[in-house]
């Protein structure tokens, strides 16, 4: 009877929990509310001056909207027109912009592993809840409460980076901050707010961890994580609005005035594609970190048992990252195109002007993270017996890897001298210029992606013989859905040079969504063919190749310089504005880097964050009292749900 | 009955290969074909004109 009686009073305790985290978390929606109401007029404006002086009220100045074209009252001051001077921009003898930059960066690289991080967490939670084998549940579990300890340090650095970026703000551009401040008050108050109950939450989550272990509060705690990501998601999407804003202003006047609408100048025309954006790349970002950690720690293991931890972490940790990298090229395709849409200007900037060549070079970086995902999964196959079958296919999917990595980063013009454009007979290669288009640029990263794809369905069945009587049927499917959607990927990046600019641009989809079928049916009918598939022989978790780690480095390195480079190119591409086309930028720093100290920059941000990182892990390794408990080498541990 | 399972013949593979090339060719050309109509645009744009 006591038992009940303390159950029932755990559930009340976790109801009553859940229901105030939720409470926390609609808190800030019904404060800010009132503020978003499009009509409602400024008190400071209406209100105040009609009950004190209707006689001498003047008529509410109203403005148009510089990108919904609606009207509104104009209730903010406008957009402050600075000088270069101690005022508007008070410097130390440095280059304020750079030191900006560091802190802004670092601020982000730690937001997008406090966000990502978490994710996981959440993912590898429920799987451990669900899992029905009492023994990998707990694996699962111990690996959710090893995620969130290690972000746990780095949420607090992400907390002092943030007042970091906002005394850096302050001190060397406080007309500018001030200028936004006056606009985003109430979404900076409720950031403020988010933060604090993200922090609540995560202390909570963390710290009830064992308390929480079991039954109906276990359900309770993954709900929480859910609590806790949303509140993370929204804190990302709020931030975004700032910047957002500076690159397609809306909610204001041409004059820069605020309209009094918070909605408008929040849900600006970039914000969602920079949102989907950010978020699958901090998730990718957050698999990469975290995978380079078990690969570190797999490579400094002293015993069998460690290696096969780590590496079973590190191949967890780097399959949801994959995850998440495959759909962001075309989360970022879409961001593109919205860019496009905005100002054609802007776009050009971007991918066939200044910036073109920072494109190209993000054009190795993606090739080469896709490079390395596949060589991970190759050396992966390492661990299976059986996987050998498969393994004269793999030069071919080299080959394919190799040339569409050459076709995707081959650029449009070239830089050169007078003698050699004469020699070439213009700016475009009379070949290789043809590859330099996005229509062959499509076709290649769509066969790319499709390519790992098929590598991870090979990986899958690596060690497995199907055995469901429609097995002949279903790999002919898979044969000819491959076979075709690599047909049709190619018909359709040479269909593209037929057809006229407004019509080729629309080609992009249907590519895209042979790709994705790839991806969803192939995988998902791949993983229901495997349901009681023969075994050839176990997963030797600890059994890859060193290469197979340094590859899991690579990856972690690479999204850590792309996200640099980047966040550098959607910056740079305001040129000289602090708000596009609202607010102009009179510091003499009003200009475009060279390419090459831009590389510098990002590298020694990359190194910066990596030498801190380690230190947050070494941090981490403290508490660490022995190895969590593994299956023994060997012996079989599942991978998740539907690798293997 | 083990072992008496029904064997698949090598003309019956490519049958099998051939009608799965076939359905996938009619799934892509209806997928390039919606994909274009939903954005607006002509998929046999080139054939047309």
């Amino acid at each position: 009877m006591a038992t009940i009686t303390k159950q029932a009073r755990n559930k009340i305790w976790a109801f009553l929990a859940l229901g105030t985290f939720v409470g926390l978390l609609l808190l800030p929606l019904f404060l800010s509310l009132p503020a978003g109401a499009g009509d409602t007029p400024a008190p400071a404006a209406s209100t105040a001056s009609a009950a004190a002086a209707p006689a001498d009220a003047k008529p509410v100045e109203k403005s148009r909207d510089v990108w919904y074209k609606t009207e509104g009252p104009v209730v903010g001051a406008p957009a402050p027109k600075t000088t270069d001077s101690a005022k508007d921009y008070p410097r130390y003898n440095f280059e304020s912009r750079v030191i900006l930059w560091v802190a802004l960066q670092q601020h982000l690289y730690y937001g997008s592993f406090v966000l990502a991080v978490p994710i996981f967490c959440m993912i590898v939670e429920y799987l451990g809840v669900i899992t029905k084998d009492k023994a990998l549940s707990r694996k699962y579990d111990q690996l959710a409460y090893d995620f969130v300890k290690i972000s746990l340090t780095a949420y607090s650095i992400t907390a002092l980076l943030g007042g970091i970026v906002i005394f850096t703000f302050l001190t060397l551009y406080p007309t500018f901050f001030g200028y936004l401040s006056s606009i985003f008050r109430p979404v900076m108050a409720t950031y403020a707010l988010l933060f604090i109950a993200e922090s609540g939450t995560l202390y909570i989550y963390y710290y009830a961890w064992d308390k929480m272990r079991e039954g109906f509060l276990k359900w309770i705690h993954v709900a929480m994580s859910v609590i806790l990501n949303v509140i993370g998601t929204v804190l990302m999407m709020l931030a975004n609005s700032w910047i957002a804003f500076m690159q397609s202003p809306a909610g204001v006047d041409a004059d820069g005035r605020y309209l009094g609408n918070v909605w408008h100048v929040i849900h600006t025309t970039l914000w969602n594609p920079i949102n989907v954006h950010r978020l699958l790349g901090n998730m990718a970002f957050g698999g990469g970190v975290v995978a380079a950690y078990a690969a570190y720690r797999f490579l400094t293991a002293k015993s069998d048992e460690e290696r096969s931890h780590y590496d079973w972490m590190g191949y967890v940790a780097m399959f949801i990252g994959i995850c998440f990298l495959i759909p962001l090229p075309f989360a970022g395709y879409w961001l593109m195109r919205e860019v496009y849409a905005y100002r054609q200007q802007m776009g050009i900037t971007l991918m066939g002007g200044l910036l073109a060549w920072l494109f190209i070079i993000q054009a190795v970086m993606i090739g080469a993270l896709f490079l390395t995902a596949n060589y991970y999964l190759w050396q992966g196959m390492d661990r299976m017996r059986g996987a050998e079958r498969y393994q004269k296919y793999i030069k071919y999917m080299v080959f394919v890897l190799i040339m569409c990595f050459i076709v995707w980063l081959t650029p449009h013009t070239m830089v050169m001298t007078p003698a050699e454009l004469k020699a070439m007979g213009g700016q475009q290669h009379p070949v290789l210029g043809n590859y330099g288009v996005m229509s062959a640029k499509n076709g290649a990263i769509n066969t790319i992606i499709t390519t790992t794809v098929l590598s991870f369905i090979i990986y899958q069945r690596a060690n497995k013989i199907p055995t469901v009587k429609w097995a002949p049927y279903g790999n002919a499917f898979l044969f000819g859905l491959f076979t075709m959607a690599y047909v049709n990927i190619i018909w359709l990046a040479i269909y593209g040079y037929y057809i006229p600019a407004n019509v080729r641009v629309g080609l992009s989809v249907p590519q895209v969504a042979s790709t994705l079928s790839c991806l969803f049916i192939g995988v998902i009918l791949n993983s229901i063919m495997l349901k009681g598939a023969k075994d050839v022989g176990p997963i030797v978790w600890g059994q890859i190749s060193v290469r197979g780690q340094y590859a899991l480095i690579m990856l972690a390195t690479s999204f850590t310089w792309m996200m640099g480079l980047m966040g550098y190119i959607r910056s740079s591409v305001r040129l000289f504005w602090h708000v596009n086309e609202i607010m102009r930028d009179n510091s003499p720093w009003a200009f475009t880097h060279t390419i090459g100290f831009g590389a510098n920059m990002i590298s020694f941000n990359v190194l910066f964050f990596w030498l801190t990182i380690l230190f947050v892990f070494w941090l981490g390794s403290l508490g660490v009292k022995k190895v969590p408990a593994t299956a023994p080498v060997g012996q079989k541990v599942p991978a998740p749900a539907g690798s293997h | 009955m083990v072992g008496q399972s029904r064997e698949i013949t090598t003309g019956m593979k490519i049958a099998i290969a051939v009608i799965s090339l076939l359905v996938a060719t009619a799934y892509f050309t209806f997928l390039d074909w919606g994909a274009m109509k939903i954005q607006g645009l002509d998929y046999f744009y080139m054939f047309r004109k």
